[in-house]
């Protein structure tokens, strides 16, 4: 396969507050270009503080929000053009989300493993109980679990480590080709974060599936990243090789991005707040 | 009057002396409904002191009951949460044990004048309809002794210290941006220079860049007034560069303590050894692995040691005792069997 899997091409996003005598414009994405290769999966990080505008870049790419200026393609395909109906389901069985928080993402009262056959019915063409629920095992064996870990559980008798794999095995099971995953790891305890970190990384290898990882979290940026984009009030700040930039960032930004990060000690090293 | 000043030649010991002492704490929630008793151990046997002048840091995972542990210090326990056993003993308060047991006039007057709170949400913890000057009244007026005009000017003064105009005394919290809150939060917990300060997740919410300049003031304020903290985050990076000592929580108990930076240079405990080694670092191309295993249910917990199942050192009897917390080097102190295997492990 050739061309490109995402592109966006000078993409802007602003918003209108305020009535008809006291307008203000928000321009929360300003002229963002990027291009993922469908030959080349890679786990691509957008980095930025709050309010920078990542998290509507992610809307943008999923096709929830229409861009302002500018346009998206997926697979060579206008999002803008993308009707209800048969190009919208097949552009959701291809493009599929993991959000930040899997406590607040999955409904309480219902049990797991009804998202997982859910999504074989809808997405992956799961026609009687037998193939979703082979759909469903075969998914969250990609994220190491197994139906019959999940099956009949609510969201509260597991870990949140545990539950964000079911999230992301929830997104795998309609074999899609790009992941966004906005923050997966923020609300995971830190034993655990590496494992769901390293996840990502075979999921890259062994499926083919290029995942955009946006966070402010440059350590673990720097850790799974093939490339990555800096974004500063809209903007791409720098982009390029993760490791190149996050080794020696150029832009004042990037710098004081990276100077801000509190590091666990290396020996000998001493504490910035040290008395 | 207090007995320091009955008696002068105390005084130096008791300035000494820990701020807060907790010894073999257990709170637990008890449950009784419809004659079932379910009991969640979520703080189980827990000793530790705060020292004068110091940041003690509190780190362990969501679950481990380091948010109980806390309530309980500063006596916010509703029920089903009682203490069950052991006592929290303060520098300001003699003979009482714990704030929960003292007397409501008591409790009034230390609260906030001695020990006092810094908490996470600052955009829910300021009263969103009233000004932030009203606030400050809300919270100190009383403890302060001053007048209008005197009170006002302290306000300003403390404000300055946190890099704070005076013009947010008449702002509402909504007119002020997440950082520009949280100073004021700090400014609140710390205005009636208080002896001890608990510090829970403060700057969670906040942004990298914002968080390390909230940090670097909140050390500042501390060692100007010599205040003793509890600070708690499950932000290892946040302990490294912020406490002077670090106190690991798993499952309901302390499993290792120790100078902040030989928690990083040599854990002896194999949870603690793990969660430093997961860490990410820039610039550090290694592989990171994951912990195995789930975190532990404290309504149901492991028995022995509670780490036991997903620990790789783990022996037999492990599994059937309760290791110790031992001091192993000045300062350090940690429950663990194993504990010489895991340092001669690299």
């Amino acid at each position: 396969m050739t061309g490109a899997l995402l592109e966006l091409d000078s993409v802007s996003k602003t918003f209108t507050r305020g009535g008809l005598f006291s307008r203000t414009q928000v321009e929360a994405v300003i002229d963002v270009s990027f291009r993922l290769e469908m030959a080349k999966p890679e786990i691509f990080s957008i980095i930025g503080e709050s309010g920078s505008g990542k998290s509507t870049l992610a809307r943008i790419i999923l096709a929830l929000q229409a861009p302002t200026r500018g346009t998206a393609r997926f697979k060579g395909r206008d999002l803008a053009g993308l009707r209800d109906g048969a190009d919208r389901h097949a552009f959701m069985a291809a493009v599929q989300p993991v959000f930040q928080n899997p406590f607040e993402a999955f409904n309480p009262l219902k049990r797991l493993d009804r998202y997982l056959y859910a999504t074989c019915r809808r997405f992956a063409g799961a026609k009687d109980e037998a193939a979703m629920q082979a759909g469903a095992d075969k998914a969250l064996r990609q994220v190491g679990l197994s139906l019959a870990e999940v099956k009949g559980r609510y969201p509260h008798e597991l870990s949140g480590g545990q539950l964000q794999r079911v999230a992301i095995a929830r997104a795998l099971a309609s074999g899609p080709s790009l992941l966004i995953a906005d923050e997966p790891v923020s609300m995971v305890d830190a034993s655990l974060r590496a494992s769901i970190v390293n996840l990502f990384r075979k999921l890259r290898d062994e499926l083919g599936l290029s995942i955009i990882y946006i966070t402010h979290d440059l350590a673990t940026a720097y850790s799974i990243s093939d490339r990555i984009i800096i974004m500063q009030k809209g903007r791409v700040v720098e982009s390029g090789d993760a490791r190149t930039i996050l080794a020696d960032p150029k832009h004042p930004y990037s710098k004081t991005l990276k100077e801000s990060v509190l590091e666990p000690l290396a020996p000998g090293e001493r504490p910035l707040f040290a008395r | 009057m207090s007995a320091a000043m009955r008696n002068p030649a105390a005084k130096p010991e008791a300035a000494q002396g820990p701020v807060v002492a907790v010894r073999d704490l257990r709170a637990w929630y008890r449950l009784r409904l419809f004659g079932v008793d379910r009991e969640v151990k979520a703080v189980d046997g827990i000793t530790f002191e705060v020292r004068k002048d110091e940041i003690y840091g509190l780190a362990g995972e969501s679950s481990s009951g380091k948010s109980t542990l806390v309530k309980t210090i500063a006596g916010a326990m509703r029920p089903p949460l009682e203490i069950v056993g052991g006592e929290i003993q303060f520098s300001f308060m003699d003979g009482t044990m714990g704030l929960n047991r003292a007397p409501a006039d008591l409790v009034e007057r230390v609260r906030w004048r001695h020990l006092s709170y810094v908490m996470q949400g600052s955009m829910s913890v300021l009263n969103p309809v009233r000004r932030i000057g009203t606030s400050f009244f809300d919270f100190a007026f009383r403890h302060m002794g001053l007048d209008n005009a005197g009170f006002e000017a302290a306000v300003v003064a403390h404000l300055a210290r946190v890099n704070l105009p005076a013009s947010v005394l008449k702002a509402y919290p909504h007119e002020l941006s997440g950082g520009m809150r949280q100073r004021v939060t700090i400014a609140l917990a710390t205005i009636c220079r208080p002896q001890f300060i608990i510090a829970d997740e403060p700057t969670t919410a906040l942004d990298v860049v914002v968080q390390k300049d909230v940090l670097a003031m909140f050390r500042s304020i501390q060692r100007e007034m010599a205040s003793s903290v509890l600070f708690v985050t499950h932000d290892m990076g946040v302990h490294a560069h912020l406490t002077d000592r670090l106190g690991i929580m798993y499952a309901g108990r302390l499993v290792e303590e120790a100078r902040t930076p030989d928690v990083f240079a040599r854990p002896r405990h194999p949870y603690t050894r793990h969660l430093i080694h997961s860490l990410p670092r820039i610039g550090d191309d290694r592989p990171r692995i994951g912990l195995e295993g789930t975190p532990p249910s404290l309504a149901n917990p492991p028995s022995g040691c509670r780490f036991h199942p997903r620990c790789v050192f783990a022996t037999e009897r492990c599994r059937v005792e309760v290791p110790p917390m031992e001091q192993v080097a000045p300062d350090h102190r940690v429950a663990c069997f194993e504990k010489d295997r895991v340092e001669a492990t690299p």
